[in-house]
């Protein structure tokens, strides 16, 4: 009786725990970032420990997302990652699509992906589970984070100020305000930034969810 | 080859400029409801009949996706307004909550036309995000020919279905928390928030609600963020929708013991204000001139005042509720909204006057008249004073007070009730701790003929309160009435001296001929209050006005004011009518508008309780840069206005 009555408990305690995995997180600004491991696309597995000394940029993404396709589709959002790179950042693409939906890839479809778009990410993570991205709330690709070489998350939010809305798809990039672009300095200098939270747009993280 | 680009580019118009249009995962089409050619205002509405498991999505799309985007393209002379967004219903992904519309939706865009204009075609570029699992973006070019086109009951339907009425809301922070409280107009089985603003809140977890009382409810919202000043959008009883709309206090709002002890203060200071000053000092003088009395007779007297005194204040408040459990907004000074209520305390004031300068001893007088009433100590004088006071204070609006009585007259009746009576509490405080302590009586003046002199000279403070009432008298209704009312003070006058010094009949006939001439003259007033004419260096003040300024980018300054508003009319002339100011805000393009709140304005007082305000003045300033407008002193200089405003 006594192992039935602790089996249930037991089991009620689980769903609690899992029914409590959806909730999306939401770190914030100039605090620690969340650190998580995952598994690059060459199956190598990535901690965000292991950059410490290093600025690191989080960047989610699903390239069938029409969002994100026109940023890459016009060379904006590689042109970030290289200025990025050289300017010494660590940039991660996450990829949160759970298998069966929009924009979920395989390890060697996802480096096809980097090599046919010519982007510059130093790993393309996959994230299945969707655990990272809800661990730091990750809503819409794309979804840019900014951490600093201590490990504090100095940015979250949309890449730049067009926003959503359908003016997107004929606003200009080289008219806009890119909010990663124009604060990489003020990341490397472990200053607080003047914009570190806005409203991501885009179109919805893939998560599991059933 | 020219031929061949012109027969394509009218081919691709009229593919592109059909109605309705197959979008791919929708179709759209535009209707309206104009009826007749001589119409100056109309809708148009964009119908989106989208496939079963696709969605489109609100102003606020939650934690993903995007409102539409319309262009318009019409003749000059058509305005069409932003749209009016339907009441959304929640499209939940977990572990994200989207906001948006499925089927078959319509938008409706309200358009106003000068008559001179001749009606064609209107077109729209309609740009809309639409989703399942995935989104893809798609868009219509439509096209209404206007001079044929049928009106539509569809269009018709979906504007009565608008969220246009308000709710009252009151929101506090506590902690990551945003606490709403409304008042729910309707019984209602499911209730949910969906907040203007994005990036505020966490939209996933459930919204928990608690009846607080019978009709007041409260949602819990998890902040993100904090910082929030103002907060609107719509809160959806089953599917029907209401707007509303607040700033919120900046310093985590006001708990009910903050209030009480606004309300505390705000009464005591109350007694300084001018209109109450002269009743009050009447008052002290009376006990002044018991200095060598009986201390429990002083005791008595004093709390007879402060008997009268709460009691008024208990019935104010009851009144307070019981009208706003008719829905109706209310607010602190309410009562002088009426012209008959500001004729009775002219005379009041008038009356009083009279006595003071004449030195009649009308109370003496009448009670001669009822011998009944003999031999009481006239302990019901003191009581009477006591609602005296507050009925003349009704005008008055004391530091403190404004921000006590605003907050209670959005809180459920528990918390209505105390507010007042502490306000009651602290205008009555002086004399409460007299009867407690009689015995300080004696450290007043000695009575002697100074009080007599003293006495005399209240009355010109009391005269000159009943011309500012004559004066709100007659901006409420006309000249001629207020004639009428000066010949009631006269024979009111001619009463007086009758009863006091006739003996027997002649008292009685005094009486009656006020009583007559109070009928015949009250019985000609008015029974709507006339409109004010606005002066012409205002602009005129309606619900909208704020949003449709900031929208244009264009600064202003809103004056809420009215007549019987003595704090009010001494900043217009301390402040906002000299020169300098009218310069400074002509120069730096500032608009300046006025909201009179002379006569019962329902809007104004929605537009008051916005900032958690139910009594004037109130000042609001905004200029581009701000993010929300702010709350200008309520008591005003040149220097100080035109400093707030830099």
């Amino acid at each position: 009786m006594k192992s039935i009555l602790s089996s249930f408990i037991f089991l009620f305690f689980m769903v609690h725990a899992l029914s409590a995995e959806i909730i999306l997180q939401n770190p914030k600004v100039n605090e620690k970032a969340p650190l998580f491991s995952a598994v690059n696309s060459y199956g190598e597995k990535i901690n965000l420990a292991d950059f410490q000394g290093q600025p690191v940029i989080l960047e989610w993404s699903n390239h069938e997302c029409p969002y994100v396709a026109r940023h890459y589709e016009e060379e904006n959002m590689q042109s970030v990652q290289k200025m990025a790179q050289e300017e010494g950042f660590v940039w991660l693409t996450i990829i949160s699509s759970t298998p069966g939906e929009q924009g979920h890839v395989n390890p060697s479809q996802a480096n096809d992906l980097t090599h046919s778009r010519n982007a510059y990410p130093s790993h393309v993570l996959m994230d299945e589970s969707g655990e990272i991205g809800m661990q730091y709330g990750a809503k819409t690709t794309p979804h840019m984070y900014m951490i600093d070489d201590k490990g504090l998350l100095r940015y979250k939010g949309a890449i730049d100020d067009i926003g959503m809305g359908m003016k997107f798809f004929s606003a200009s990039f080289a008219n806009a305000t890119n909010y990663v672009a124009t604060q990489l300095s003020d990341v490397k200098l472990n200053n607080k930034l003047a914009i570190d939270n806005t409203v991501a747009y885009g179109c919805s993280v893939k998560y599991n969810y059933d | 080859m020219k031929n061949i680009f012109l027969t394509l580019s009218i081919l691709w118009s009229t593919i592109l400029l059909a109605n309705p249009v197959e979008t791919g995962h929708a179709k759209a089409s535009l209707i309206t409801n104009l009826q007749s050619s001589s119409q100056e205002s109309f809708y148009v509405g964009v119908r989106l009949q989208m496939q079963d498991g696709w969605h489109t999505y609100w102003e606020n799309p939650g934690d993903s996706g995007s409102p539409f985007s319309a262009t318009w393209t019409t003749d000059a002379g058509v305005i069409i307004e932003n749209v009016s967004w339907p009441t959304p219903q929640t499209i939940p992904y977990p572990p994200l909550m989207t906001y948006g519309y499925e089927g078959d939706i319509v938008f409706p865009f309200q358009v106003f036309r000068s008559l001179d204009t001749e009606l064609t075609e209107i077109s729209l570029d309609f740009d809309f995000l639409i989703c399942a699992d995935i989104c893809v973006p798609e868009q219509a070019k439509l096209t209404l020919d206007l001079t044929s086109a049928s009106s539509s009951d569809l269009l018709d339907q979906a504007i009565d279905n608008l969220p246009t009425k308000l709710v009252k809301t009151k929101s506090t922070i506590s902690g990551d928390e945003l606490k709403v409280v409304f008042q729910s107009p309707k019984e209602f089985s499911t209730a949910y928030i969906f907040p203007r603003e994005g990036n505020l809140f966490a939209y996933t977890p459930n919204q928990e609600i608690t009846p607080i009382d019978e009709n007041t409810f409260e949602i819990t919202l998890p902040l993100y963020q904090d910082g929030v000043e103002s907060f609107s959008g719509i809160i959806s009883l089953d599917g029907q929708g209401f707007q509303f709309e607040e700033q919120i206090a900046s310093a985590g709002g006001m708990s009910l013991w903050q209030a009480i002890l606004f309300a505390l203060i705000g009464g005591l200071i109350l007694n300084l204000m001018p209109c109450v000053f002269p009743v009050i000092s009447l008052k002290v003088l009376s006990f002044v001139s018991m200095g060598g009395d009986d201390h429990t007779k002083i005791r008595n007297h004093a709390l007879a005042f402060v008997g009268g005194v709460m009691s008024t204040f208990l019935s104010i408040a009851t009144a307070l509720m019981i009208i706003r459990s008719t829905g109706s907004m209310i607010g602190w000074g309410y009562q002088l909204q009426s012209p008959v209520v500001v004729g009775i305390l002219t005379l009041i004031m008038l009356g009083i006057g009279m006595i003071l300068l004449t030195n009649i001893n009308v109370a003496a007088g009448l009670t001669n008249i009822g011998s009944s009433v003999q031999n009481r100590n006239d302990y019901s004088g003191s009581f009477f004073t006591g609602v005296l006071a507050v009925v003349v204070a009704s005008p008055c609006t004391a530091p403190f007070m404004g921000a006590a009585v605003g907050y209670a007259l959005l809180q459920p009746s528990f918390a209505t009730l105390p507010i007042f009576l502490s306000l009651g509490l602290g205008f009555a405080g002086p004399y409460l701790i007299l009867a407690i302590k009689p015995k300080w009586i004696s450290s007043l003046p000695k009575p002697g003929q100074w009080m007599e002199t003293l006495k005399q000279f209240f009355a010109f403070p009391m005269i000159a309160t009943a011309l500012w009432l004559m004066w709100v008298f007659m901006v409420q209704t006309s000249g001629d009435a207020l004639i009428q009312l000066l010949i009631l003070g006269l024979s009111l006058g001619l009463a007086i001296w009758m009863i006091a010094s006739f003996e027997g009949r002649w008292k009685w006939v005094g009486l009656i001929l006020t009583f007559i001439a109070s009928i015949q003259i009250f019985n000609n007033l008015p029974n709507n209050a006339n409109e004010i004419t606005q002066s012409a260096d205002a602009d005129s003040w309606n619900l909208s006005i704020e949003s449709d300024l900031q929208a244009n980018n264009q600064a202003y300054l809103i004056n809420f004011t009215a007549a019987w508003c003595i704090t009010c009319q001494t900043n217009e002339k301390a402040a906002l009518a000299r020169t300098s100011v009218q310069d400074y805000l002509a120069e730096q393009n500032i608009k300046y508008i006025k909201a009179d709140w002379t006569n019962r304005n329902e809007d104004i007082a929605i537009g008051l309780a916005k900032y958690e305000r139910s009594g004037i003045p109130l000042y609001i300033f905004w200029k581009p840069g701000m993010r929300n407008s702010k709350i200008l002193p309520a008591v005003l200089t040149e220097d100080l206005l035109i400093r707030s405003m830099q």
